[in-house]
Formats: structure tokens, C-alpha cells, sequence
């Protein structure tokens, strides 16, 4: 297992020692001392296992694309932004902007998330375990968001094909977004997805969020929509 | 006959407040139920002071000049020595702007990629992310990071020569891209993870960060994600451009990108193209005035953008203080735009050549603005990409005969003071003598006014 302290050391050299590691073959890195640092562990691109030992700040896993990487305190804001592909856990909560703009891979806060959870998320697995802010899911385009605690206002605004479930109250549904009933496969995902990423975690019921796709297209027919969202 | 000539009848009287054009966009407007959209850019008639405004006054007694056909005159440009490890050296000083592959058909992006690379210059990919085409074709290639952030791809990121994140758009700064159903068909609804045929209108404002503090970290994250390697760029459509260059240079661009009013945009509100921003030649002066003001004027690298037709404008904004160039519209019309091909197509959308703004329509006659198989075929790649050669080749040639004249053996090292202003506004804005006077009018630019007290 490789390790690094972050103590004294800047984050260019954080990370060049997190990619070297990499480049090296070692398939499990633990780096202690996080103290909220920015940008720790961006852009990795190997299947690695990356354990940051504190809270981390912006961009934490940023751009990444295949690793399993676990923070065992909270994240700033955008965690894991674009990520392609991987694993990202974090134990307590994450700020703004956490999984916004994925393309794949999954991400999991046990604690609550920010405003702007998952914004234009494009493919891929969010799942929270506490609340989460304002204006989550805004502009999802792709993937799936689940959050098992309440959501703020405006939800799920402007989405295009992204599915939200919410496990509590729902503050205040954002422009064009319809709650649904889940189907049955859909309630079987929801209990399989908790089971394995949070198994003390019990919600009863989720509320399926999905675009009314009203806002697709142009049309003065909706003009109840558009004049807010034009 | 003209009205006013028939017998027995009075003039007619048309208003000054409700022409034509104003009784006909209250008319469609009433019709359509929204704001306008179309492409091009702005199409009012330049009632404000621009880079014609300028002259430039070559060597007599004062000053030699270089031997106009012979002498050297190098047009080499250098972006990113700030932080980047390895700057982009470019044969010349016009680049091809970031324009989407979607907004563009796939032949547009490969023949403007080769272009580039044929002239020694750089090509720029755009919202929807990066063709594998233009990367092959391109020897520097710049990647667009976009608030919409389509496409976004880290491999393609790690890939790139230079990374620009940005901020705006000169033709509709503060508003988001726009991309009209017609062009969302499958390859570029997959390519953007969007459902076929929406009218995807992307976000201004970048998903993770608000503000030049966090944007400092943004800066960060895309180095760290790059090794330091890839110089970075950030790039504002024009409006507080003094204080916008300054908040840019200090969060640790390594170039700033300044598009003004008269940049193209293949969909936007009409009125933001009509009504916001300033022009090119105040946002130019602006930007070196920001950039001399926080000392990193030489050390952080300008890149000037929006309506640069010529290698005059060019060699103008870059005596005003600009290091290079991004032509966006001129390399479009290069490649056919507003051509006189096809004419029953551009009749078809209710245009006509030398008048077709229609790009956002989908239907661009001459195969450009379009992703219809049928209509992308009309441009064939490689003879496009060799206009866009010449043109690049064409714009710096320009630039050298005025440097040459002006007794320059490096186009870089064209000032301010090889210009002279031709109306009051243009020496006001850039602070340069009118014609005919040892005076700059107004005292200045008033940014000048403002650091002095």
C-alpha cells in the first residue's frame, strides 16, 4: 500500500506522488492529512483504490476515470465534477456542485449534500444518504440521482432524461419536473442500491422526479413554462 | 414609380421610430410568442467607433522602413509562458476560434482543422466537446472547457495543446449556447447525452464555480489534471473588460481571450447579439489597460476575438496590444459562408447569399451550419481546408506589409504609436493622436482617469 502525508507538501506535489504511485502499478493509496486541500486526486485515469484520510476540498476527484476513492470526511465543492467512470465515496457530507456534469460511475455521500447537487449530470449514480440543497438535478440530462432524505427547492428543474427519487419531502419541484410512481424494477433498483452501498439505510417509499418535457422544445402553447425558463 | 411622385398625391410619410424592420419584428414577435433567435452575429450598421477608425502611418523621415517584399518580417507567435511548460508556438498570429462541432457539420471542423495546420496555426474545439478528426488533423489544438461542459472528457483534455475555459461569448455575453432541434439529430445528440431533437439551450454559468476566487481553484484543478504542461486560457465575452481581464490575469490565466461585440454565434437571442457588449476595439484597448494596471501586460498573453475580417483589424488590435488573433465568421466565409452557391437553398430559408444569417436553422445552404448529410457533402474538406490556409496565409501577409512598413521585423512589435485615429471616439478609446493633432481627445481612456487619482 502506498501512503502520503500531505503535511508541509504542495498539492502539485500530492499529486504527482498520487500519479507516480499509479504509474507504478500500486493498487492501494491512502493519503493522510487532507486538511480540505483543493484538487486532490484529479484526473486519475487507472483503476486505483485512493483512501483521503480527512475532509478534502474543491474538486476532489475530479475528471477521473476508473478509481474507487473513499473520503472519510466531507468534500468541498464539486466533487468528482466530469468524472467518466469510477467509484466515489464520501463518509460524512459534500458542498455545492458535487457529481455535477458526470458521465458515468457512481457517486455516494452518506452525509447531505449542497445546492446544486448533480447539476447537468450526464450519465452514471448519485446517491445521498441525508438532504440535499436547492436546485438539485438541475439540467440533468442523463443517470440517476437518488436522494433518501428531503430536497430543497426547486428540484429536478429544466431535466432532460435523468431519473431522481427522493426518499423524504420534496421542498418544491423545479420548472417542468413531474413526480411519478416508480415501477416495480424501479422500486427493486432503489432497495438493491441502498443494500449495497448503505445497508442500515431503510426508506420506505421513494417519489420518482422526471422531466415533463415541456421545455424540450420551443412552443408558445406552454407559454405557462417558458416564460419562466426562456 | 416613387410614391412621392405620383400625381395628385401627397408624400408619404414613414415613421423614424416604427421602419420596416421595426413593424416587422413587432409582427413576428406577436406571432412567435418569444425572443428571436438566429445566427451570425450582430447585424446593425457600425454606428461606433471601429478598428476602420484607425490608420496606420507608416515610416517617411522619421523612421525606415523594411524592404516591403524581402526584408523579414516574423510573425512567430508564443502563448502561455506564464506557468504552462510548454507554450504554444504558432507559425502566425490568426487562430481559428472555438466554434462546436454541432453547431458545425463534422466537414466544417476537419477542413477548418486542417486549414490551420496547414498555416502553422491552431484550431479550437467547442461546446460538445472534441472531434477525434480535428485532434489528428490539428498540430495545436485547443480544448474548450464550457459551463454546459457536453462532451467533457478528460482523455481528450489530457490530449490537448492548451485548455480554455470559458466564461462567455462576445456576440451574447452572460447567456448560455444555443442549439436548435434541427441540428440535435443523432450523432451530436450522443455526442452531448442529449435526447434527439431538443432545443438545447446550455447554462451561462459554469456548473462548479461562481466567481474569480473559486475560478482560481478551476485554474488549478486543470493544470493539476494537465501536469502543468498545457498553457490555459480564459475567455470573456466583452463587457467590464477592464475589470474582467484583470480578475482573469490574477486567477492565473496564462492567456485571456476578449471577444467583443461583433463576434459570430451560430444561435442566439437577436437582441443579445444586437444589444450587449461593447465593441472589439474598446474591449482590445480595455483589456491592455487591465493587464498593464496589474503588471502582467507581456507576461499573460491577450488573444483578441470578434468581427476580425482582415490582417488590418488584426495588425490593429495587435498594435492596440494583442498578442494574436481568433478569426471565427472570416474562416466560416472562407470555407463558403454566404457564398453565391446554391442560391434556390438560401431563397428556400427566406435568405440570400451576401445576406444568410440563417445558421441556426440547420439548413446552411453551403454545408456548413448544417448536419444534414445531404447539405454537409456540398463542403468538401479539402479544398475548404486550403481557403482557410490561404485566408490564415492571406491575413498574415496584411499584417506584415503594414508591420514592414511601419520599419517592424517583428509583427509583435507593432504600438500604438504607428496609429493614428481618424474620428474623435476612436483616439478617445485608444488613446490615440486624431489625425491631423499631437492630441488624444478626452484625455484618454477613463480607466486612465480613474488609476490616476
Amino acid at each position: 500500500m502506498g501512503a502520503i502525508n500531505c503535511d508541509g507538501r504542495t498539492i502539485r506535489e500530492i499529486n504527482s506522488e498520487i500519479k507516480r504511485l499509479v504509474a507504478d502499478g500500486e493498487k492501494n493509496i491512502v493519503v493522510k492529512n487532507t486538511a480540505a486541500r483543493h484538487n486532490l486526486g484529479v484526473a486519475i485515469v487507472k483503476p486505483v483504490k485512493l483512501r483521503f484520510e480527512g475532509s478534502v476540498g474543491y474538486y476532489c476527484a475530479g475528471m477521473i476515470d476508473g478509481p474507487t476513492v473513499e473520503v472519510t470526511g466531507s468534500a468541498g465543492w464539486g466533487l468528482a465534477e466530469s468524472m467518466l467512470n469510477g467509484t466515489v465515496i464520501v463518509r460524512g457530507s459534500a458542498g455545492n456542485a458535487a457529481a455535477a456534469t458526470i458521465r458515468g460511475g457512481t457517486v455516494v455521500i452518506h452525509g447531505d449534500a449542497a445546492a446544486r447537487l448533480a447539476v447537468a449530470l450526464k450519465g452514471g449514480l448519485v446517491l445521498v444518504g441525508g438532504n440535499c440543497g436547492y436546485m438539485a438535478g438541475f439540467m440533468a440530462q442523463k443517470g440517476t440521482l437518488i436522494v433518501c432524505g428531503d430536497v430543497g427547492a426547486a428540484f429536478g428543474d429544466s431535466m432532460y432524461e435523468a431519473v431522481c427519487f427522493v426518499g423524504g419531502k420534496i421542498g418544491e419541484l423545479g420548472n417542468d419536473a413531474v413526480i411519478e410512481k416508480p415501477t416495480e424494477q424501479e422500486e427493486a433498483f432503489l432497495r438493491d442500491t441502498l443494500k449495497s452501498h448503505m445497508p442500515k439505510k431503510t426508506v420506505l417509499k421513494f417519489k420518482k422526479v422526471v422531466a415533463g418535457r415541456k421545455l424540450w422544445n420551443f412552443s408558445k402553447q406552454e407559454r405557462a413554462v417558458w416564460k419562466e425558463a426562456l | 414609380m416613387a410614391p412621392h411622385s405620383e400625381p395628385n398625391r401627397p408624400p408619404l410619410k414613414a415613421s423614424g421610430t416604427y421602419t420596416p424592420a421595426v413593424i416587422e419584428d413587432i409582427q413576428v414577435k406577436a406571432e412567435l410568442g418569444r425572443y428571436r433567435l438566429r445566427g451570425f452575429g450582430t447585424l446593425r450598421e457600425r454606428t461606433w467607433a471601429t478598428f476602420d477608425d484607425l490608420t496606420f502611418i507608416p515610416c517617411t523621415l522619421t523612421r525606415i522602413p523594411l524592404e516591403g517584399y524581402r526584408e523579414k518580417c516574423s510573425a512567430r507567435t508564443v502563448l502561455g509562458k506564464r506557468f504552462a511548460k510548454k507554450p504554444i508556438e504558432l507559425d502566425i498570429p490568426i487562430m481559428i476560434t472555438g466554434m462546436s462541432w454541432g453547431a458545425l457539420s463534422y466537414n466544417a471542423k476537419v477542413a477548418l482543422a486542417k486549414g490551420a495546420n496547414a498555416a502553422g496555426s491552431s484550431n479550437t474545439t467547442g461546446d460538445g466537446g472534441m472531434l477525434m478528426a480535428e485532434r489528428e488533423n490539428s498540430r495545436a489544438l485547443i480544448y474548450e472547457v464550457l459551463p454546459s461542459r457536453y462532451g467533457i472528457n478528460v482523455h481528450h483534455l489530457q490530449m490537448a495543446d492548451g485548455i480554455e475555459l470559458t466564461i462567455g461569448q462576445g456576440a451574447k455575453p452572460g447567456t448560455g449556447g444555443l442549439l436548435l432541434g434541427s441540428k440535435v439529430l443523432d450523432t451530436i445528440a450522443k455526442q452531448r447525452d442529449l435526447p434527439v431533437g431538443v432545443d438545447q439551450r446550455s447554462p451561462a454559468r459554469h456548473p462548479d464555480f461562481l466567481g474569480p476566487d473559486d475560478m482560481v481553484i478551476k485554474i488549478e484543478e486543470l493544470r493539476e489534471a494537465t501536469d502543468w504542461r498545457v498553457p490555459i486560457f480564459v475567455k470573456m465575452g466583452a463587457t467590464r473588460v477592464f475589470d474582467d481581464v484583470r480578475l482573469a490575469a490574477k486567477a492565473g490565466a496564462d492567456v485571456v481571450v476578449v471577444d467583443g461585440m461583433e463576434g459570430g454565434t451560430g444561435a442566439a437571442a437577436e437582441i443579445c447579439q444586437e444589444h450587449t457588449g461593447i465593441p472589439t476595439l474598446a474591449a482590445v484597448c480595455e483589456a491592455r489597460a487591465a493587464l498593464e494596471d496589474v503588471g502582467l501586460y507581456g507576461e499573460v498573453q491577450l488573444i483578441i476575438a470578434g468581427g476580425i475580417r482582415n490582417g488590418v483589424d488584426a495588425a490593429k488590435a495587435m498594435a492596440l496590444g494583442a498578442d494574436a488573433c481568433y478569426i471565427g465568421t472570416a474562416a466560416l466565409i472562407a470555407l463558403n459562408c454566404n457564398a453565391p452557391l446554391y442560391v434556390e437553398d438560401y431563397e428556400k430559408i427566406g435568405a440570400a447569399p451576401y445576406h444568410c444569417h440563417h445558421c441556426h436553422t440547420g439548413l446552411c445552404p453551403v454545408g456548413i451550419t448544417t448536419q444534414k448529410e445531404d447539405l454537409m457533402k456540398r463542403l468538401e474538406i479539402e479544398p475548404a481546408a486550403e481557403r482557410v490556409a490561404n485566408l490564415l496565409h492571406a491575413m498574415t501577409s496584411e499584417i506584415q506589409v503594414l508591420a514592414r512598413a511601419c520599419g517592424k521585423a517583428d509583427i509583435h512589435d507593432l504600438e500604438p504609436e504607428d496609429l493614428r485615429a481618424l474620428s474623435l471616439e476612436a483616439s478617445m478609446i485608444c488613446d490615440v493622436p486624431l489625425v491631423g493633432t499631437t492630441r488624444v481627445f478626452g484625455g484618454g481612456p477613463g480607466w486612465k482617469e480613474r488609476r490616476c487619482h
